[in-house]
C-alpha cells in the first residue's frame, strides 16, 4: 500500500495494482471463450436480433395462432349467419318437430296403443 | 463504401447498440473488455476463483438477456458490474443456504497455522487474506475504487448504496487493510 491517507478521495494507484494482481484469475481468453460458448448454448447459433432468426423463432407459434383465429372467426361467422337467416339449418330441423309436438304430450304417449317412433319422442322432448 | 469499423476499435456504447440489435460478435467484444473486471469483482465477493468465474459468466448471460434495457448514453461498465455483483451475491446466498462449503482456504485466514504461513508467501496472498476479513460491501467498494477506477457515484450505482456510504466504506477498508498488511509486514520481517 502507498502512503496515501485513507481519507484521500483519489485512487491509490499502488494499492490498485496490488489488488488487481491479487484478484486477477489467469487466462482471461479461456474465460471469454467459455462465456461465448455458453451464450451459443443458451441462445443457439442464430443471431438473436437478426430479422430472419426472429421470424424463424416466431413462425411456428404464429402459424398456430393464425389457425386458431381463423377457426374461431369461421365458427362465429357461421353462428352469425345462421342466426340471421330465416331458412337456416337449425330452424329447418326444429320446425317440423315443433309442429308435431304441439299435438303431443307425455301422457298422450303413455296411453297410445303403439310404441311411439323416435321422431315423436324427439318432438315431445323439444316441445317441452 | 468505407470498410466496416473493427469491433475492437468501437466505443462500448456502439458495441452495446450492436449487441442490442443482436450482434453476437459485438457482445463478445464487450465480454473481452470486461472479463477481467467482472472476474475480479465476483472473486472479491465470493473468494473462490471457480465460483467467481461461474458468477461472472452468469452475469454476462444476464446482461445479454437484458441488453435491451441498457441505456447507451450511460457508461456500460457500471451497468454490467452491477449485474455481475448481483449474480455473485446470489451465488453466495445460495452457498450460505447450503452451508456445506467452508470459505475458500486462502480467504479464511484467522490463526497462525503452518498452512497460513505457507499461504502468506507473497503480497497477493496477504492482500487476499486481509480482504477476506473486511465486510463484503467494504471489500467491493475498495476494489471498485482503487483497482477498477470507478468513481464513488458509479460505485454507489453498482452496489445500490449512497455515494457517502461508498466514501465511508473505502475509508474503513483502506484503514483495515493498512493495519492488516502492516502486521503482515512486521511478521514477515521477524520470520
Amino acid at each position: 500500500m502507498s502512503d496515501m491517507s485513507p481519507f484521500d478521495h483519489r485512487q491509490d494507484a499502488e494499492l490498485g495494482r496490488a489488488l488487481r494482481a491479487a484478484l486477477s484469475a489467469p487466462d482471461d481468453a479461456a474465460f471469454v471463450q467459455r462465456v461465448v460458448t455458453a451464450v451459443d448454448r443458451v441462445y443457439g447459433n442464430a443471431e438473436p436480433g437478426q430479422w430472419w432468426s426472429v421470424l424463424t423463432a416466431w413462425a411456428r407459434p404464429s402459424l398456430v395462432a393464425a389457425m386458431l383465429v381463423v377457426a374461431a372467426a369461421a365458427f362465429w361467422l357461421g353462428l352469425w349467419v345462421g342466426a340471421r337467416s330465416p331458412g337456416s339449418s337449425l330452424a329447418t330441423i326444429a320446425d317440423p318437430l315443433q309442429t308435431e309436438s304441439e299435438h303431443l304430450s307425455v301422457p298422450a304417449l303413455l296411453v297410445e296403443d303403439r310404441a311411439p317412433t323416435v321422431d315423436v319422442v324427439l318432438a315431445v322432448a323439444l316441445g317441452r | 463504401m468505407p470498410p466496416p469499423m473493427r469491433k475492437d476499435h468501437m466505443q462500448d456504447a456502439e458495441l452495446a447498440v450492436l449487441a442490442q440489435a443482436g450482434d453476437r460478435e459485438a457482445f463478445g467484444e464487450l465480454v473481452r473488455r470486461y472479463a477481467g473486471q467482472a472476474r475480479r469483482i465476483a472473486r472479491t465477493i465470493l473468494g473462490d476463483p471457480e465460483d467467481a468465474d461461474d458468477a461472472a459468466q452468469d452475469g454476462f448471460l444476464a446482461a445479454l438477456r437484458h441488453i435491451g434495457r441498457f441505456d447507451p448514453t450511460r457508461p456500460f461498465g457500471p451497468w454490467l458490474l452491477k449485474i455481475v455483483a448481483n449474480a455473485a451475491a446470489d451465488r453466495r446466498r445460495r452457498r450460505r443456504v447450503r452451508q456445506a462449503e467452508p470459505l475458500a482456504p486462502y480467504l479464511a485466514t484467522t490463526g497462525d497455522s503452518p498452512d497460513r504461513a505457507a499461504d502468506l508467501s507473497g503480497l497477493g496472498a496477504a492482500l487476499r487474506a486481509a480482504l477476506a476479513e473486511l465486510p463484503e460491501r467494504q471489500r467491493a467498494a475498495l476494489v471498485l475504487f482503487d483497482s477498477e477506477g470507478y468513481s464513488h457515484r458509479e460505485i454507489g450505482e453498482i452496489l445500490g448504496i449512497p455515494e457517502g456510504t461508498v466514501r465511508s466504506d473505502v475509508f474503513h477498508a483502506r484503514r483495515t487493510l493498512r493495519e492488516k498488511l502492516g502486521t503482515w509486514e512486521e511478521w514477515r520481517k521477524e520470520d
